[in-house]
């Protein structure tokens, strides 16, 4: 029986993203990312072959993280203490670039100020030739005060700086133009307010290849279907033609997944959830894999054996036979 | 390069200028400012000049009429001398009443081809009755009856028993010529109920006149027309009486839920709407008994609390009201002050939130007597909504919240003497000019003065399209207040009360909230029967936001849908006009009451695809700016 | 081509006349476009209507139900590719396998296991939907041992793997009055497959490597007269996996009805057992009907359970979380009140973020009919009233001593309604997004208390 394959026939595409310059290009990264450019729905091989897959991030702290699950301190040991160290094993253990993010206290206790973030990130950029994503501490002011410092410390990184949200984008997306980084934007699960920052961070000039979104996505358990759908949608938009749904997709399953009581929690809980740390693991990696399946460019991971069962499935799904 | 000269009339000398020259800058040269308020840059109509000799190229006639252009109308900051001209530059005032005449509505007038004898449900008949005799032993009653079968063929008449009470007298006293005035309005054919009997000479002599009544949830409006001519004779309006008791219906319905709330409000309301029938009656030199019919719309809130009618369900869900489409009733039976037994006639509503003010809005609207897709809004606290053609209407109801009423809002106030009610910003120094209601120094600014302000901000760049105040500007006007970043519209020096009027972000949020649900509303309702809100032929607007309100700045912010300018009609307060108009003719009742049955009305409460609407609204203008294509060529 | 309200209500008699239940003919047609009413509902809709209006009737994936001793599993019934544009129905069936080549204890124990194991999430409890039981023996004897085996400690619905129509006779036999589905036919066995499946009710799986053969294969056995079938697609990678699950499920929905069936994915059988997890999370997410893992772990279990709840949940109805007073990071009475609706992403939300900065708190969940903040106060349902309402329902003042009740920023606007409503509260306003809770807790929240 002959079968004609229905094929969907996208008008747009993600656009293609470079996050990292090596010394050639300005900086002094060994290697670099590309991200985007799918005219399909995530690997629909048979419309178009992937151009690029999406990658995997780990993400490190600028001291050593108070509120992470001990499974986690556990899995990276002392380098924990030192981003360049953390950077180091990250690149070991398999990521493909590493996102910083930056507190609010220092390793001894003193407030963080612009240089403590300066020297985190130096010291990250040291430990790794990965491409690196820097994220302030989530408050406005400090978030631009320590963007900028590390922006102008940077020029040429060609980093992703944020968070860029809607209440709070001018300075960092200033501080990106200014020294030939990229940013990414955060906005809370609804595709309209997606939409609405691209515009607002387009609008003071910044090339739509140089930004990425965060559409923010609940762990599995937390709302995960919102951002599944959220992300199904923007993605959908983009290939329909929106530019401005066009933005590669970053998302957080390592911190979403290690908010959760079911991954943070080992004792106390219902034996029919099982053992801790494998479904602490699991619970990291089913998200990561839905999203994944969703649209993600960019999934930020935060426990090792997660990047190699990760690494598995887009293997897996990057295969044609 | 050619040299024109600009001659300004009660100037003596004419200036040569090369061509290309703008008038604006023709005039500094002549030693005339014309002020221009938005900063020349076309979009406040603040420096209308009228060209009486020679032509100007006219780069935009934004703000200009048809008939300002072709009366000589240009703007001074868009004309290009290119020959030359003579100019006339009127005084300021001129142009402020021009501009704030721009939108009055209509008034209300006869509807054309008005016959009572057509139209009008009361009659009223003069009787001379042959006196009984021990011959004649027929009853009083089954004489008037005969008689007037006979002479108007009237087959069945009913009466109050207080009018039989009276009957006897009243024959006798008027020696048996007498004069009625009845109602057929409900009644089968051939029949009609008894609304007044008197001697004849006295009931000749009375106008035969009605009243059209709005009750609105802030202003009561009352109409007196003659029922023959269909004139109207007066008019009066005052505020709801009820508004002491809380400004909107929920807080109503919750005052007439406790206690004696509900007689207390229906009494509120009865005092000012009698008030008001003393008034229209003395203007005309006519006494209240002498009315017979009142026609009145309101909203299902002001309806149900009029007759005294519990409204608790109306606000709790499922939103359902006690009676959409109340009985013809009495004068008597509802309090008004006029004939006891004159017809007391409230119209049909929908829903809860979709009452009798809208369904006589769309009769007064003509929404229904074309083929066009028409959408008919009414906007303050509720934000009501039609759309249709004569083949079918969809409405719906959102809350807007309070800031288009003037509060809600930090320097909120309502529509009156001080309120800011139009702003124009420069957009290179941030300073604004204001015009303010009664011309005074500005206390607070009104909803449609918001709107304005909201658009100024925008289009000048001090607001983003997610509606923050950009605070790297470089403007003394923009600060961090108590209430987080603001924008100072009047300063203390600038202000009535020797205090800065500003808004705040959380006013601007407040506003950007408000035209989000309304846009919402209109999203979902053409969304729901598959129209393209693009593809709306007619805006109609009613209620008293209607006649403040400047399109282009709603336009600006994304309240109303960009449509070319003519598509937009401001019509008043319709609900009066509808009430008028079911008052004079019964098939405007009629149709008034195929409106409300034919209207389908979405709950959208119960619509998930709201929601949506609304986030993607809560942008300036929009979050898909291609919806709004003429605010897209100026921002961009 | 789907019609729009109007379109349809043109096809209607326009009467108003009510006996639908609808007060117009439009409001008919509206609902009639959504799917949400029959046509039949309209008691004076004319033939040429009818005939207009009765477009794709029949759904265009066999609705498929496998059935044990009482229990039952619901697959197919799908009607969209995305679960944003409607609703995914039908939960798809979570099974685990078991080898006929286990000793007879081991298969006991572990059916036992498997049907006892239930988990708690948000109040509903999630259960395994059946087993799958592997002829791998090759042994009709030792099969047959198995089901019993299997019987004997479990009423699940039962999936009975195997090629040869002898072996899985001899287990399906044993099955009466049960509906169990066999994987099955393929194109050597199908003959005699379908007329094993036939004989006992079961539904039968088509096993085939390409698009093309399984059409081919489910038309055949429609021939033979077998109606309930299961797509078994063979790619045995995660890519193609997922191309076939799409084209299947794009061609059905085209109303292409040689693969309008719900399909069934194996995800077992990797080396690296954790491998399962990505397999089914696809498995779970792009379009199969029932998933069979080959190991019980809990710790697995639980998260795919989830995922399937959260996948599956109907996109246009809000989870509503249950309103009242929650605690979170063991709040003292001398701790703030955070008042925010019971939109389960909203409490979510508010609830992971407070949790995160470490600060106790309490959290105030009003009923607002399960809608987000901002709706909730565009719809009327989230305001001063209301959250005077839960502070006196779930006796907040009894139960806190410092009166700050702190407002969600988005509806600053309710703060004043909200003081007179509360007298003796101290009303804040917070940040509009939960993700700034945490530094305004620390810093406004942290300036001493106000006790009253």
């Amino acid at each position: 029986m002959q079968i004609e394959i229905p094929k969907d026939n996208w008008q747009g595409s993600v656009n293609t993203v470079t996050l990292g310059a090596t010394p050639e290009e300005g900086g002094t990264r060994t290697r670099t990312v590309t991200i985007g450019g799918q005219q399909t729905l995530p690997f629909l091989h048979f419309e178009q072959t992937p151009p690029n897959r999406p990658v995997i991030a780990l993400e490190i702290t600028a001291a050593r993280p108070g509120d992470w699950s001990p499974v986690l301190l556990d899995a990276w040991g002392d380098a924990i203490d030192d981003p360049g160290n953390w950077a180091g094993a990250c690149e070991s253990a398999g990521a493909d670039l590493i996102v910083l993010s930056l507190g609010l206290t220092e390793a001894d206790g003193r407030s963080a100020d612009p240089e403590s973030a300066v020297r985190a990130t130096k010291s990250t950029l040291g430990g790794t030739g990965l491409p690196l994503i820097v994220l302030g501490p989530g408050q406005a002011e400090l978030d631009n005060d320590f963007v900028i410092a590390v922006a102008d410390a940077t020029k040429g990184e060609r980093l992703v700086l944020g968070l860029c949200e809607d209440s709070n984008y001018r300075t960092i997306v200033a501080a990106a133009m200014a020294n030939d980084h990229l940013v990414v934007g955060r906005t809370p699960m609804d595709v309209n307010l997606a939409k609405q920052l691209n515009i607002l961070i387009t609008d003071m000039g910044l090339p739509l290849d140089r930004i990425v979104m965060d559409p923010t996505t609940g762990a599995l358990g937390y709302g995960i279907e919102y951002g599944y759908s959220v992300m199904e949608r923007l993605r959908i938009a983009a290939l329909q033609g929106d530019a401005m749904t066009q933005l590669p997709l970053l998302v957080n399953p390592g911190a979403e997944a290690w908010k959760t009581k079911e991954a943070k929690v080992g004792e106390g809980v219902p034996d029919s959830w099982g053992k801790w740390e494998e479904r602490a693991s699991n619970w990291e990696t089913v998200t990561a894999v839905a999203l994944i399946e969703a649209g993600a460019d960019i999934v930020v991971l935060r426990h090792p054996d997660s990047v190699t069962r990760v690494r598995n499935a887009l293997d897996e799904l990057m295969a044609v036979g | 390069m050619a040299q024109h000269s600009v001659l300004f009339e009660d100037h003596a000398e004419p200036v040569t200028v090369r061509a290309g020259t703008l008038l604006v800058e023709a005039a500094r040269r002549a030693g005339i400012e014309i002020r221009q308020p938005c900063g020349g840059q076309g979009r406040c109509g603040r420096c209308a000049v009228r060209v009486v000799g020679g032509r100007v190229r006219r780069r935009s006639i934004l703000r200009l009429s048809e008939e300002d252009v072709a009366a000589g109308y240009a703007l001074a900051c868009q004309a290009v001398v290119e020959e030359d001209v003579s100019v006339v530059v009127p005084p300021a005032d001129q142009i402020e009443r021009r501009l704030s005449t721009d939108h009055v509505a209509p008034e209300v007038t006869v509807p054309r081809g008005y016959a009572r004898e057509q139209s009008q449900t009361v009659e009223r008949a003069l009787l001379r009755l042959a006196p009984p005799s021990m011959d004649d032993q027929t009853d009083d009653w089954a004489r008037l009856r005969t008689a007037l079968r006979i002479q108007n063929g009237i087959d069945h008449l009913r009466a109050s028993l207080e009018q039989i009470r009276a009957l006897g007298g009243i024959l006798r006293a008027s020696e048996w010529q007498v004069g009625l005035t009845y109602d057929t309005a409900g009644e089968p054919t051939g029949s009609a109920r008894l609304i007044a009997i008197g001697p004849g000479a006295a009931i000749a002599a009375d106008p035969l006149v009605g009243l059209a009544i709005d009750i609105g949830t802030t202003t009561v409006t009352v109409l007196l027309a003659d029922l023959d001519s269909g004139e109207v004779l007066s008019r009066a309006a005052t505020y709801n009486e009820q508004i002491t008791r809380g400004e909107d219906v929920i807080s109503r319905i919750i005052y007439a839920s406790s206690g004696d709330g509900s007689d207390e409000l229906k009494g509120l309301v009865l005092e000012t709407i009698n008030r008001l029938i003393a008034t229209v009656c003395s203007k005309a030199g006519i006494g209240p008994g002498a009315v017979v019919k009142a026609t009145v719309g309101g909203n299902s809130t002001m309806m149900h609390l009029l007759m005294g009618i519990a409204a608790e369900s109306i606000r709790l869900e499922p939103f359902i009201t006690s009676i959409n489409a109340p009985p013809l009733l009495t004068a008597r039976e509802i309090g008004f002050t006029m004939c006891p037994d004159g017809t007391v006639d409230l119209l049909p509503g929908v829903a809860s939130y979709m009452g009798a003010d809208i369904t006589a809005g769309v009769l007064a609207s003509g929404l229904r007597s074309s083929e066009e897709t028409t959408l008919f809004i009414d906007i303050g606290t509720n934000g009501e909504m039609v759309l249709g053609s004569s083949q079918w209407l969809v409405s719906c109801a959102c809350s807007a919240g309070p800031a288009f009423e003037g509060s809600g809002v930090v320097h909120g106030m309502r529509a009156d003497r001080g309120a800011i009610e139009e702003v124009w910003i420069d957009g290179r120094s941030f300073e604004p000019t204001l015009r303010v209601i009664g011309e005074g120094r500005p206390r607070g600014i009104c909803g449609s003065g918001l709107i304005s302000l909201v658009a100024e901000m925008f289009i000048t760049g001090i607001l983003d399209k997610g509606g923050h105040i950009d605070e790297t500007l470089d403007t003394p006007r923009i600060r961090r207040g108590s209430h987080g970043v603001e924008y100072v519209v009047a300063r203390r020096d600038e202000a009535a009360d020797g205090k800065d009027v500003s808004i705040t972000a959380v006013d601007i949020d407040n506003l950007l909230r408000a035209k989000a649900a309304v846009y919402a509303g209109f999203n979902v309702l053409a969304d729901r029967v598959g129209v393209d809100l693009a593809s709306v032929d007619r805006v109609l607007i009613g209620g008293a936001f209607g006649k403040y309100i400047n399109v282009e700045k709603a336009v600006d912010i994304g309240l109303l849908p960009d449509l070319a300018w003519d598509r937009f009609d401001f019509l008043g307060n319709t609900s009066v006009k509808g009430a008028y108009l079911s008052l004079l003719d019964r098939a405007a009742r009629e149709e008034v009451a195929d409106i409300a049955s034919s209207m389908t009305y979405i709950e959208l409460s119960a619509d998930n695809s709201f929601y949506e609407a609304f986030t993607s609204a809560m942008f300036l203008p929009h979050t898909d700016l291609s919806r709004f294509p003429s605010v897209e060529a100026s921002v961009t | 081509m789907a019609l729009t309200g109007i379109q349809i209500y043109k096809l209607l008699p326009q009467t108003n006349c009510k006996e639908c239940g609808f007060p117009t003919c439009l409001a008919f047609a509206m609902k009639l476009g959504a799917k949400q009413v029959e046509l039949s509902d309209c008691p004076y809709v004319t033939e040429e209507a009818t005939a207009q209006l009765a477009e794709s009737a029949a759904p265009p994936i066999r609705l498929i139900e496998l059935v044990g001793e009482g229990h039952q599993i619901r697959v197919g019934n799908e009607t969209v590719l995305f679960r944003h544009e409607k609703t995914f129905y039908n939960r798809p069936g979570l099974l685990i396998s078991i080898q006929d080549t286990l000793d007879e204890t081991a298969i006991e124990q572990l059916a036992k296991t498997v049907d006892a194991y239930g988990v708690d999430y948000v109040g509903v409890d999630l259960r395994i939907d059946g087993l799958a039981i592997e002829a791998t023996s090759g042994d009709a004897a030792r099969f047959a041992e198995a089901v019993r085996a299997v019987r004997r400690v479990s009423d699940l619905p039962l999936v009975l793997v195997g090629e040869d129509p002898a072996v899985l006779g001899a287990g399906v036999e044993l099955l009466e009055g049960e509906k169990p589905l066999l994987i099955g036919a393929n194109a050597r066995n199908w003959d005699s497959m379908a007329e094993l499946a036939l004989q006992n009710g079961a539904a039968l799986g088509a096993t085939a490597a390409s698009l093309e053969e399984l059409a081919e294969l489910t038309e055949q056995l429609r021939s033979k007269g077998v109606e309930d079938i299961v797509l078994h697609p063979g790619a045995a990678r995660m890519g193609p996996t997922l191309a076939m699950q799409t084209q299947i499920r794009r061609l059905a929905l085209k109303n292409f009805r040689p693969l309008g069936y719900p399909t069934i994915e194996f995800v077992g059988g990797s080396d690296d057992g954790r491998q399962q997890a990505v397999l089914a999370t696809q498995a779970i997410s792009k379009y199969a009907g029932l998933v069979v893992l080959d190991a019980f772990s809990p710790e697995l279990l639980y998260p795919l359970l989830v995922l399937r709840e959260n996948i599956y949940t109907d996109p246009q109805k809000p989870i509503q979380v249950q309103p009242a007073l929650y605690e979170i990071n063991n709040p003292t009475p001398q701790d703030p009140v955070l008042v925010t609706t019971n939109f389960s992403i909203t409490y979510f939300s508010v609830a992971n973020e407070v949790e995160g900065s470490g600060i106790p708190a309490w959290l105030l969940v009003t009923d607002a009919e399960g809608m987000s903040v901002l709706t909730a106060w565009a719809a009327g349902k989230f305001d001063a009233e209301s959250i005077a309402k839960a502070v006196k329902q779930f006796d907040v003042a009894a139960r806190v001593e410092r009166h700050d009740i702190v407002l969600p920023g988005h509806v600053a606007v309710l703060s004043g309604e909200l003081e007179e409503e509360l007298p003796d509260w101290n009303v804040l306003v917070g940040p509009r997004e939960a993700v700034d809770l945490p530094a305004f807790m620390k810093t406004v929240l942290s300036e001493g208390s106000t006790v009253h």
